[in-house]
């Protein structure tokens, strides 16, 4: 009861600096719905029109400089040249050359094991300085860390801020699924821009060899039925003459989740009707924990026959996402799930371990009941927050409506067609024609990372329309379609094709709000008894009646109350 | 006041460290009120609200807070015994090789696992031990027909794997203090042993036994302080689900709990709670070491 009283005075704290806001932005407000669509400058236009008040703040570019403070967590893999760093790189030069806007870094750190949940945590609690703008990424300890960034009250409403400024590319975009903002809105005030994603990013499906395939002669697998008829070929017959114990038919593992995105085991539960660890839609429209549903029981059955039959690894237990990729790319497995862009990344390494290895994408076998499922995934891969401090928050509209306006999709002789910085994700040779990748001098760096918000613009459906076009065989024209055939693996096309084939079977986790009551004090302990079940079932130390037993301890440890509450903020969004 | 005269320099000397010791260990102490308290970082703690004990009651309503201390006292008991016996015997071994180079050679190799860090060993062992083909179980195998043990995912063998490896990582450590009191046995024990015609075990068992048992009663005692700090590091980067009812101890538990889910109010007071139980074994093995061996440091 306590812990509510502080929420509903938080929340009236932020609706006030929230009306404060709106005031001082009114007076431009207005004319806005009848500004010229699509054109990056017409937010100034329109709101320079309005000179009669006070001139708009919006530029396309700032003269003198003003300046931007942010934060970075830094992907260790990422990589700088010209000793660059991101604090202070060509994508930092070019916003303060192009559009006067001077990116100021407080800190950075090198992101590994949480390091920046724990830097930004460290960062709140010790009252040092928040950073102007600051973007939050998605799944693991970064949707906590957004909500409770929120709760401080140091950001601002910043839903007035996107309707005023935002480009018509950005909103078009952004209106492709209105959901996204959910996560993110309190009491019916946006507190933060959701970062769009390509859509279906995450969502996987099975790579298969096919050269194993074909060298059994046999079909791919489009039932769990086949899909053991071709494990079982895979193993014990396998063709390239490994020992049965040598090959891992299907890789897969669940150290810490049954539901992940890299050698993922929850589309077994999908064949039989539900998806472990997220919130589904149950039939009666409300909204269910996945693990808790009868079919949760049947696939755990199937895990642990595929287990004592060697299907899967023995130490499934123990081998996280980039374990299961380990076998794939050394040749010894035979089928891993995962997302459709995997023949670039890792699967283009099989090949030079195993000369002949070939990886196809197939869709997810149906179970017996003709089902199939997989874990979807949300358009956003994140959030940025402006903190109600910042001068200029418009600066940061000026920034992104650039960048969806030519970056997002460039169309063919425009200025980024071929590419962004010269020299970073592209180069030209001597004839003058572009090269990319390693043709690069010096390599090719991602400057994609290296954007004020993350991945720069998205527009969630382009990049799956590339795809669609490439594979009915079209030559790549745009720059996006380019993009993807030249640094996705060759494969890509033909798997967002086989992706697309099963467009309804993906479960989006529904509940995106912040953690409830109880969930805060119970999630952990609910989590560790799941997956020890599980697990414990998987390996056969406890029988099959352990997962009734577990869904009575679930309800009753508070899982019943967790429900209600994820219902009650469910139907707090469809009321909206 | 003669003493003082005498003294100051020294008093001086120890200025610095107590500055420190103030500055790092006695301000901080101040935190402990969030134990207390529903803590939110951006209210600060004169701002955030008082809940009593709360945090307390919610530690102990937790279905699993039982097991999880009963985990951890298990495996730290287990850990400081075996950190006293290996290095005790170890020492005493190492103290009978007349080789001197061939000694220090075994003393600063046992001594190297001491400076690698966890998450570098987790990755080692789970390669190391793996029921798949992992070196030890097929050397077990090839030896003695054993089938392959599952170490780390078996509750029971993951309590013995984490205790046997940290014995592994730290008993060259340990080690060096027992040597150091071998090193002040007086010789003319030995001596006149040998003309009482005392053999070499002989003179282990009367001499030698008898003159470290002091140091291992204060190192044991002193030891207890720790007894509910199972060690995060390694059980954080070695334990997974199958072994979550025996080997999930409080350190990794408010890990998960506090850490990544942001109570910090909630972590304070598991903390706080730690450090009762700790002080309270300090003060009674500090008068168990006054009693046995005589230790005193005032």
């Amino acid at each position: 009861m306590k812990a509510m009283t502080r929420k509903s005075a938080l929340a009236a704290a932020a609706l006030m600096l929230a009306a404060t806001g709106l005031a001082a932005c009114s007076g431009s407000k207005d004319e806005e719905g009848s500004s010229s669509p699509s054109s990056a400058s017409s937010p100034s236009a329109s709101a320079s029109a309005s000179a009669s008040a006070t001139e708009s703040a919006y530029k396309d570019k700032y003269d003198p400089p003003v300046t931007i403070t942010t934060v970075w967590g830094v992907d260790p893999a990422l990589k700088f040249k010209n000793g660059e760093t991101i604090e202070n790189n060509v994508a930092t030069k070019w916003a303060l050359d192009t559009l006067g806007i001077k990116i100021d870094s407080l800190w950075s750190v090198t992101d590994t094991n949480n390091a920046f949940v724990t830097k930004m945590r460290l960062a709140m609690s010790s009252s040092q300085k928040l950073p102007d703008v600051v973007t939050i990424g998605t799944g693991g300890d970064y949707d906590q860390l957004a909500q409770d960034l929120i709760d401080t009250g140091a950001f601002r409403e910043v839903g007035s801020l996107f309707d005023q400024y935002a480009n018509e590319k950005w909103k078009a975009a952004m209106n492709l699924d209105p959901n996204v903002w959910n996560p993110y809105t309190r009491d019916g005030k946006r507190m933060g821009i959701p970062v769009l994603d390509y859509a279906y990013n995450h969502d996987y499906l099975l790579w298969i060899r096919q050269d194993w395939l074909d060298k059994l002669h046999l079909e791919a697998p489009k039932t769990l039925e086949e899909l053991e008829k071709v494990m079982d070929a895979f193993k014990n017959q396998n063709p390239d003459g490994l020992k049965p114990n040598q090959v891992i038919p299907l890789s897969i593992g669940f150290k810490t989740t049954m539901n992940t995105w890299m050698g993922d085991p929850s589309w077994v539960f999908g064949a039989y009707g539900t998806i472990p660890d997220q919130w589904n839609k149950a039939a009666d429209g409300s909204l269910e924990w996945g693990s808790i549903n009868p079919a949760a029981k049947q696939a755990l059955q199937k895990l642990k026959e595929w287990r004592d039959k060697g299907y899967i690894p023995s130490e499934a237990a123990l081998w996280d996402e980039n374990k299961t990729s380990e076998p794939a790319v050394a040749g010894t497995a035979g089928i891993i799930p995962g997302p459709y862009w995997m023949s670039g990344w890792p699967l283009q390494d099989t090949a030079k371990n195993v000369p002949g290895a070939v990886w196809k994408p197939y869709a997810i076998p149906t179970g017996p009941d003709g089902k199939a499922g997989r874990h979807g995934t949300n358009f956003t891969s994140g959030v940025t927050l402006i903190n109600k401090n910042m001068e200029h928050p418009e600066a940061l509209f000026t920034y992104q409506n650039y960048l969806f306006e030519n970056l997002a999709d460039p169309q063919p002789g425009s200025q980024w067609d071929i590419g962004v910085f010269k020299g970073y994700d592209y180069d030209l040779d001597a004839n003058g024609n572009p090269v990319y990748l390693d043709k690069i001098p010096g390599g090719e760096v991602n400057i994609n990372r290296y954007w004020l918000v993350k991945d720069g613009a998205r527009i969630p459906d382009a990049q799956m329309k590339a795809l669609l076009k490439l594979a009915d065989g079209n030559e790549p024209t745009t720059r996006l379609e380019k993009e993807v055939k030249n640094n996705y693996g060759p494969e890509t096309p033909a798997a967002a094709k086989v992706l697309l084939s099963q467009p309804d079977i993906s479960y989006k986790d529904m509940f995106t709000g912040p953690a409830t009551p109880t969930m805060t004090s119970k999630q952990d302990y609910l989590k560790k008894i799941e997956m020890q079940t599980f697990n414990e079932i998987i390996y056969g130390k406890k029988d099959l009646s352990a997962f009734d037993k577990f869904v009575s301890d679930w309800k009753a440890a508070g899982g019943d109350k967790m429900t209600q509450e994820v219902n009650d903020w469910y139907k707090s969004t469809q009321s909206q | 006041m003669r003493y003082l005269r005498r003294t100051w320099p020294f008093h001086l000397m120890i200025l610095p460290a107590l500055a420190l010791l103030i500055v790092f260990n006695y301000i901080p102490m101040g935190g402990i009120v969030m134990a207390f308290q529903d803590y939110k970082p951006w209210l600060h703690i004169s701002g955030s609200e008082w809940i009593g004990l709360d945090n307390f009651r919610a530690l102990f309503e937790r279905e699993d807070s039982l097991q999880v201390i009963w985990n951890t006292f298990l495996i730290s008991v287990f850990k400081i015994v075996f950190n006293l016996l290996t290095p005790f015997a170890f020492a005493i071994l190492l103290n009978e090789v007349r080789a001197r180079f061939l000694g220090r050679t075994i003393q600063t190799l046992v001594y190297l696992p001491h400076f690698l860090s966890w998450v570098i060993l987790g990755g080692i062992l789970v390669e190391f031990l793996s029921s798949d083909g992992g070196f030890v179980n097929r050397v077990l195998h090839e030896l003695f027909g054993i089938k392959p043990i599952f170490f780390l995912g078996d509750g029971n063998w993951f309590r013995f794997t984490v205790v046997v490896s940290e014995v592994w990582k730290e008993f060259g450590y340990g080690t060096i203090v027992f040597l150091a009191a071998l090193a002040n046995i007086n010789p003319s024990l030995y001596e006149a042993a040998e003309m009482d015609g005392a053999s070499r075990w002989r003179q282990t068992l009367h001499i030698t036994i008898p003159s470290l048992v002091p140091m291992a009663i204060v190192v044991g005692t002193l030891s207890l302080g720790n007894i509910l700090n199972a060690g995060f590091d390694q059980i954080f980067n070695l334990y997974n689900s199958l072994v979550m009812d025996k080997g999930d101890i409080i350190d990794t538990f408010v890990y998960r709990t506090a850490i990544n889910d942001g109570q910090f109010g909630f972590a304070t007071a598991v903390g706080l709670f730690k450090s009762v139980i700790s002080m309270v074994l300090i003060v009674i093995s500090y008068r168990l070491a006054y009693k046995l061996a005589n230790y005193r440091v005032f």
